[in-house]
């Protein structure tokens, strides 16, 4: 009985062994190279279990997925003498299994080179432009013609480039503080002109008023000035009216009016030819 | 020597001592372990990519699921409900707790300015076998792609527009940018929002940003004190301009009241004096008279030598 299992056991791993040695897998997330002494027998995209002759062949695994490559910052001068420092990376996938083989051999190989023609046609594209360009809505096209350039590229590698895309499109600290600098002094110059601006209103509201105040103490003016001649005419009207019914007597009265306030306290000489004095004389 | 003697034959007679049934019990116990290493849960909100030698075969419903044990058959389990989220110029270090990361948030916009954005994309896994076939776990691809666009799109509009009016519209645009790149690297996801965070001017330069408001408000101070000044200075001048009216209205009055009282008065001495005037007039004069000389100095002088003695003009005086 004992001895039945281990024998068993052992079967099966030898089994399993010499099994592994000519039988393998391809996940769906990779592709398979069978190479025989160095030259490619075939190349298997579809998922599965596959034999391969054992010993003489051997199987080599390439991710089918898509892959990210973070490039490292370059330093780019555009049309226009501005220098930007642009942070790029590319997603790109093996497309050619056989043809990658052939080209790269491996992926370290495969970035270096995918590095040499994206750097070079960021290089190109965005040294003939201007850094305006560069940093705005026209970027989207700039990068879709260096995409375009470079897979046509790589594409010759078994590489199929999906896309080049400018992470970071910054400028150098320098000429970072500079934008800093200006940015400061905008907002400095329009705190300036707000604050001069409310001034300017208030100001104007003051001078507003005091106007208005102005203009209401001389309308009252005119229209005391004109109150006080009406009752200044009024006045006169009732006098003439008055007066008038018998001017003679009106004058009378005002004469002895005139010599009541006039005369008093002075000095009389008083002489007998005088009708007054006479009488008085005489009635004696 | 004797110690490993007496050791060995221990070990011979402690394996010789075991029962057969226990051996296979053993035995079957490793085979069933084996075929175990198929069993495997799905949660709720997840499915199971169950693949036979490499290859999907089969997708597995929450629960318990079972598939050819290894290395035959194996799961991929993908959760489709839990939202994943990529940060952008921040990080959350702590629920709650967030740091600006300035190296992702600074960005140039259109106009040559430097703002500072935070942003957050949240999507989901909407084709389970497209995403755990065609996305190496935890690449960068989903981050590097939202900051691209992100920056593409700060890059199109102008510094006030980013800060102000196109915060929602740049997110929006972002969304639908990112979704486009998905479907075109077909790789299952489907975004559910993109969120601005923080959009601001870079810390720097944020107390020059600051001035600003504070001269609006200081511009709102202005024109209220000089409004003020407004409201104490007319109603003042309305003031003074009654106390005038009212004086000239007084004025005038008291003029006519006057005139009135002192024609009344020669009216009525006219009346008396139309119905005796020479009476009227004597009497008068007399009145007059009496006021005149009671109230001065009188001297008498009977003849016109005695004015002059009385006089006491010098000759020279006199002219002659």
């Amino acid at each position: 009985m004992m001895k039945l299992l281990i024998t068993a056991l052992v079967v099966f791993v030898v089994v399993l062994i010499m099994l592994s040695s000519f039988l393998f897998t391809v996940d769906e997330t990779e592709q398979v190279v069978v190479q025989r002494f160095g030259e490619i027998r075939r190349v298997i995209t579809e998922p599965g279990l596959y034999f391969k002759q054992p010993f003489i062949e051997n199987v080599t695994r390439f991710d089918r997925r898509i892959q990210l490559y973070d490039i490292p910052t370059e330093r780019i001068y555009t049309m226009d003498k501005k220098t930007l420092l642009v942070d790029t990376y590319a997603m790109w996938r093996i497309e050619d299994a056989e043809l990658f083989v052939m080209t790269m051999r491996t992926v370290n190989n495969a970035l270096t080179r995918i590095d040499d023609v994206v750097y070079s046609n960021v290089r190109n594209v965005f040294g003939k432009v201007d850094f305006d360009d560069i940093i705005s809505e026209k970027r989207s096209e700039l990068l879709e013609t260096v995409t375009d350039q470079a897979r046509a590229e790589v594409k010759q590698f078994g590489i199929d480039l999906v896309s080049v895309r400018v992470k970071r499109a910054d400028l150098p600290d320098e000429n970072r503080e500079a934008v800093f600098e200006r940015m400061r002094s905008e907002r400095i110059r329009e705190a300036g002109l707000i604050r001069a601006e409310g001034e300017r209103e208030a100001t104007e509201i003051r001078a507003e008023a005091d106007k208005e105040a102005q203009l209401i103490i001389a309308e009252a003016t005119k229209q005391a000035q004109i109150l006080r001649g009406q009752g200044d005419a009024d006045s006169l009207t009732i006098f003439a009216s008055a007066y008038s019914q018998d001017p003679e007597f009106f004058e009378f009265l005002k004469r002895m009016e005139v010599y009541e306030t006039s005369l008093i306290d002075s000095v009389f000489v008083l002489t007998p030819e005088m009708e007054f004095i006479e009488r008085f004389l005489s009635d004696n | 020597m004797d110690e490993r003697d007496f050791f060995g034959e221990e070990k011979g007679q402690v394996f010789k001592k075991v029962p057969k049934f226990v051996i296979v019990l053993v035995f079957l116990g490793a085979v069933a372990i084996y075929f175990a290493t198929g069993l495997f849960v799905v949660g709720p909100a997840e499915v199971g990519l169950v693949k036979i030698f490499g290859k999907h075969t089969s997708t597995a419903t929450p629960g318990l699921n079972y598939h050819l044990p290894f290395p035959i058959g194996s799961v991929v389990v993908v959760n489709t409900a839990s939202l994943r989220k990529e940060e952008i110029g921040f990080e959350t270090v702590a629920p709650g707790r967030y740091i600006t990361v300035e190296r992702e948030s600074l960005m140039l916009t259109g106009d040559n300015n430097i703002v500072s954005v935070e942003l957050v994309v949240q999507y989901y896994v909407s084709e389970p076998e497209k995403y755990a076939f065609g996305v190496i776990p935890d690449t960068d691809i989903i981050k590097f792609t939202s900051e691209a666009i992100l920056r593409e799109e700060v890059a199109a509009g102008t510094m006030d527009a980013v800060l102000t009016v196109e915060r929602d519209t740049i997110s929006a645009r972002v969304a639908e940018r990112i979704q486009m790149e998905f479907d075109f690297m077909d790789i299952g996801l489907q975004i559910q929002n993109v969120y601005m965070q923080e959009v601001s001017p870079p810390r720097q330069i944020i107390a020059a940003f600051d001035d600003v408001n504070n001269a609006r408000q200081d511009r709102t101070k202005f024109t209220n004190d000089a409004e003020r000044y407004r409201n104490d200075v007319v109603p003042r001048a309305r003031g003074e301009a009654a106390s005038i009216t009212r004086a000239a209205e007084a004025y005038a009055a008291q003029k006519v009241l006057a005139a009135t009282g002192e024609t009344e008065r020669f009216l009525n001495m006219l009346r008396e004096y139309e119905t005796a005037p020479e009476i009227t007039r004597t009497r008068l004069y007399l009145e007059m008279l009496d006021n005149v000389l009671s109230n001065s100095t009188k001297t008498v002088v009977t003849g016109a030598e005695g004015l002059i003695r009385f006089l006491d003009l010098t000759p020279e005086e006199r002219g002659h």
